[in-house]
């Protein structure tokens, strides 16, 4: 290591950045970070690497650091779609906190990827003793999701969608 | 509202010029790029437009259809245009009706007519040591690539990004460019609503491109946004999430186009003519009308 | 102290002279006639052609003749016809296309056609020469509003400015005015001030005359005119000042386009759409309505296509047709499409009201809607 490289963020740093983005107020970090670094990981993917399963127990809610994640849906008949691809700064496996731990989709990564593992259920146990700590956490996951949604209607609007009276093109074109 | 240009040439708004097909680029199923030169060698002389101006192209016994032009003249930085240097304009146009069905009947060396250039074009001039984010969903990119290609030429940003998505990636316009165009100096972030066999990129939205932007120095950035209308509205609503002012970001609007002149009424969106204070706006002047259901 | 509209009067058979020379001099002379029971603007030759002792009783969707007790040649006010059914013609050929012979034929079997040369012209701008006889003072400025749209914008309509230079305007003031005239809410008259080249004020026997222009002036030297006597200038005053007395009818148009523009989502919309049935009536008989459709006409062979441009309406389910869907999809945005371009956005586009309070929208509303009555509902709130 030369002396021109930053110094790497120690595991505590990461939680409490990954934290503080998600928008904790900086009064309540040091004592979620001292309860919660322990029990987190950072993970690294390397392209076409699966993260979790669709339909498996999952305990992780994961925070994209770095790299890029495809969702999928499996359709019998027509095998694994792809839905949605997440980036830096993306919530990912929020069913492991709101759901019942089943994830509602899989996650492969799509180039060299990190992401910051918090611990599931340590969150809801936090959330559940301190509520004041659960409405940040609360308010942070309902964001995120309702982008998510948002997103996920406009894709289902089909906007781009070719104007009904098109006429079909003949093959000399 | 906006700065007005005179069309080319005739000072009768209904004189179009006779213009011929010098050749067809298929860009996918359905859009099809028309290299159109007119014919009277005076009027290519005299003809000349901005980024986000568009013409009216006539197909008689059809009508007419309002097309953006999509590629800057004479051509600076670009692929060889398809006979030498002789002058051509290009039109990117999806087959959806009527006329563009006619359109799609004539073939290379036939003719149709052409009136223009109408419209306020893209604020390009603002762009100086900006950093400058080209946001197109699907065929608006056609209006935003002449931008681009001006944008490239004169070098004048300080970094330039273009967020671009379509439904499928087979549609995503001008694949071939844009290696050129990212050895320019381009940023290019691209997406599709749905994923075909094969596609490693963003599968999502393209507000979500612009949610993800990392740097982003919103003091220090113009946004020109072309797409569907609902895309746009969502664009601006991650665009003043980010921090960016309205009076930085840019859109072009699309409604019925007739005349192109401003006087057969159909083209209104509250006080605007969008064939005269528009099709491009700045954001803040046309949000109060753009967001009123019907108007 | 006199009315300089009232320095010179001539006879009520000078009119007919007025007439005769005017088509003597190749005007097309426009005056007002009774046909199929009312009062339009058509081709006048004779002064008994005139709706001589005929009147207008008008009320939001009715409209009908009635004797007078006298025989007042320009007894009434304004009817079905708005002026600019002969400046803005309801269709015209604005361009031609026509083929060049072929180069070549297509190639066998090929669906393209590469061959075709088209070549397009427009037509050289209309000839006739109008004197209109009769222009009401709303329809004064109704046709000065239409100068501004067709003439000094950033394009000018050759068609309009063509016809409209040519044309002679023989303003007839207003004596009485009818129950759905407001003309004074939006400062357009009962009286004549300008954009005539001669004004008249109908009296028993004759007309106080005066002119407006130097084209005016000249006509006038042609007829036989007299100093107007002080009482037939107090005559004439006093049947002006009586189309204001008659004007029951008021518009507010204070804070008015802040008050729409302000209210694009107020219930009343939803209101009036109840009863508004799109109809377009009020789009045709408005002299300030400007918008048109461009069809294209080809003869048999399919060698020659004439564009012709025709009256459209913003009422017209098509009208706002984009991308195989509709952008005012139902009577409520059209409605309010209408009223707010013209008594809002209007302003932002030209700096005036499009409206100039002749009534005739609400006289020819099938359904009797009254934009009077709806603007005061969409400022006080009321249902």
């Amino acid at each position: 290591m030369t002396l021109s490289d930053p110094p790497t963020p120690s595991l505590p740093q990461c939680v409490a950045q990954t934290l503080a983005r998600l928008g904790i107020p900086a009064a309540l970090l040091p004592t979620l970070v001292a309860d919660l670094a322990p029990a987190s990981e950072i993970w690294e993917f390397v392209p076409g690497e699966n993260l979790f399963r669709e339909n498996a127990p999952f305990a992780h809610l994961l925070v994209i650091d770095a790299g890029k994640v495809a969702l999928e849906m499996g359709v019998p008949g027509r095998g694994r779609t792809r839905i949605l691809s997440l980036g830096a700064g993306d919530i990912v496996a929020w069913s492991a906190v709101l759901g019942n731990g089943q994830m509602t989709t899989s996650a492969t990564s799509l180039e060299a990827t990190r992401v910051i593992a918090l611990p599931a259920g340590r969150i809801l146990a936090l959330c559940e003793s301190n509520h004041e700590v659960g409405y940040f956490f609360m308010k942070a996951l309902a964001k995120a999701i309702g982008n998510r949604l948002v997103a996920t209607r406009l894709q289902l609007l089909d906007v781009f969608s070719p104007h009904p009276s098109t006429v079909p093109l003949r093959s000399t074109e | 509202m906006g700065s007005l240009q005179r069309a080319a040439v005739s000072d009768d708004p209904w004189r179009s010029q006779t213009v011929r097909v010098a050749g067809k680029t298929v860009e996918c199923p359905g859009i099809t790029t028309y290299h159109l030169r007119p014919v009277d060698p005076q009027v290519a002389r005299d003809y000349s437009f901005r980024p986000g101006q568009f013409n009216m192209l006539y197909v008689p016994g059809a009508g007419e259809i309002a097309i953006g032009v999509s590629r800057s003249l004479p051509p600076a930085v670009t692929c060889a245009p398809p006979e030498g240097d002789a002058m051509t304009l290009d039109h990117t146009i999806r087959l959806a009706g009527r006329v563009t069905g006619a359109l799609a009947r004539i073939g290379v060396g036939g003719t149709l007519g052409l009136r223009g250039p109408f419209g306020t074009p893209w604020p390009v001039e603002l762009c100086s040591d900006q950093d400058v984010v080209l946001v197109a969903g699907g065929t608006g990119l056609a209006s935003l690539r002449a931008a681009l290609y001006q944008l490239l030429d004169n070098h004048c940003w300080r970094r330039l990004i273009l967020l671009y998505g379509s439904r499928t990636p087979e549609v995503l316009l001008y694949q071939r460019e844009y290696s050129l165009w990212i050895e320019r100096g381009l940023q290019l972030e691209t997406t599709v609503d749905r994923d075909h066999e094969g596609w490693t990129g963003n599968i999502g939205v393209v507000p979500q491109l612009l949610d993800r932007l990392m740097p982003l120095e919103p003091q220090r950035t113009i946004l020109m946004c072309c797409g569907p209308e609902v895309m746009m509205r969502y664009v601006m609503r991650s665009a003043r999430a980010r921090g960016i002012a309205k009076e930085r970001l840019f859109v072009s609007t699309e409604r019925h186009m007739q005349c192109a002149v401003g006087l057969c009424g159909h083209c209104q969106l509250g006080p605007a003519f969008l064939c005269r204070e528009g099709p491009t706006f700045r954001y803040d002047m046309i949000e109060p009308y753009l967001t009123v259901e019907g108007l | 102290m006199s009315d300089s509209a009232d320095s010179l009067w001539i006879s009520k058979g000078e009119l007919q002279r007025l007439i005769d020379l005017l088509w003597d001099r190749g005007y097309s002379v426009i005056g007002p006639q009774v046909q199929s029971s009312a009062i339009v603007y058509d081709q006048l030759r004779d002064v008994s052609q005139l709706p001589q002792g005929w009147t207008e009783v008008t009320s939001a969707g009715s409209y009908r003749l009635v004797r007078r007790s006298d025989d007042a040649w320009f007894g009434f006010n304004v009817g079905p016809h708005a002026w600019k059914r002969f400046l803005f013609p309801s269709q015209l050929t604005v361009a031609t296309a026509r083929q060049a012979e072929r180069l070549r034929e297509p190639a066998e079997g090929s669906e393209e056609d590469s061959a075709t040369v088209w070549l397009f012209e427009t037509p050289p701008p209309p000839q006739t020469s109008y004197a209109f006889l009769g222009v009401r003072a709303c329809d004064l400025a109704a046709i000065a509003i239409q100068d501004r749209v067709f003439m000094e914008q950033a394009y000018v309509d050759p068609a309009y400015a063509a016809l409209r230079t040519r044309a002679l305007v023989i303003a007839v003031n207003c004596t009485q005015a009818i129950s759905t005239c407001f003309c004074t809410s939006m400062k357009t008259g009962p009286k004549c001030e300008q954009g005539f080249d001669l004004a008249l004020t109908e009296l028993p026997t004759g007309f106080t005359i005066e002119s407006g222009s130097a084209r005016g002036a000249a006509i006038l030297e042609q007829l036989e005119t007299y100093p107007a006597s002080h009482s037939q200038q107090q005559e004439a005053a006093a049947r002006r000042r009586q189309a204001v007395a008659d004007i029951g009818k008021h518009l507010e148009t204070t804070g008015l386009r802040e008050t729409l523009l302000e209210n694009l989502d107020h219930p009343h919309w939803a209101d009036v759409a109840q009863r508004c049935i799109s109809c377009t009536n009020c789009t045709m008989v408005c002299p300030t309505c400007f918008c048109s459709s461009v069809d294209e006409v080809s003869d048999l062979e399919g060698v020659r296509v004439d564009r012709e441009r025709r009256w459209d309406s913003c009422f017209n389910l098509e009208f706002s047709a984009m991308n195989g869907g509709r952008v005012r999809d139902d009577i409520r945005s059209r409605y309010r499409q209408w009223l707010t371009h013209k008594l809002a956005t209007w302003i932002d586009q030209f700096g005036t009201s499009g409206c100039v309070g002749c009534g005739r929208c609400i006289t020819w509303c099938p359904v009797g809607i009254d934009l009077t009555e709806e603007v005061a509902k969409l400022r006080t709130g009321e249902r």
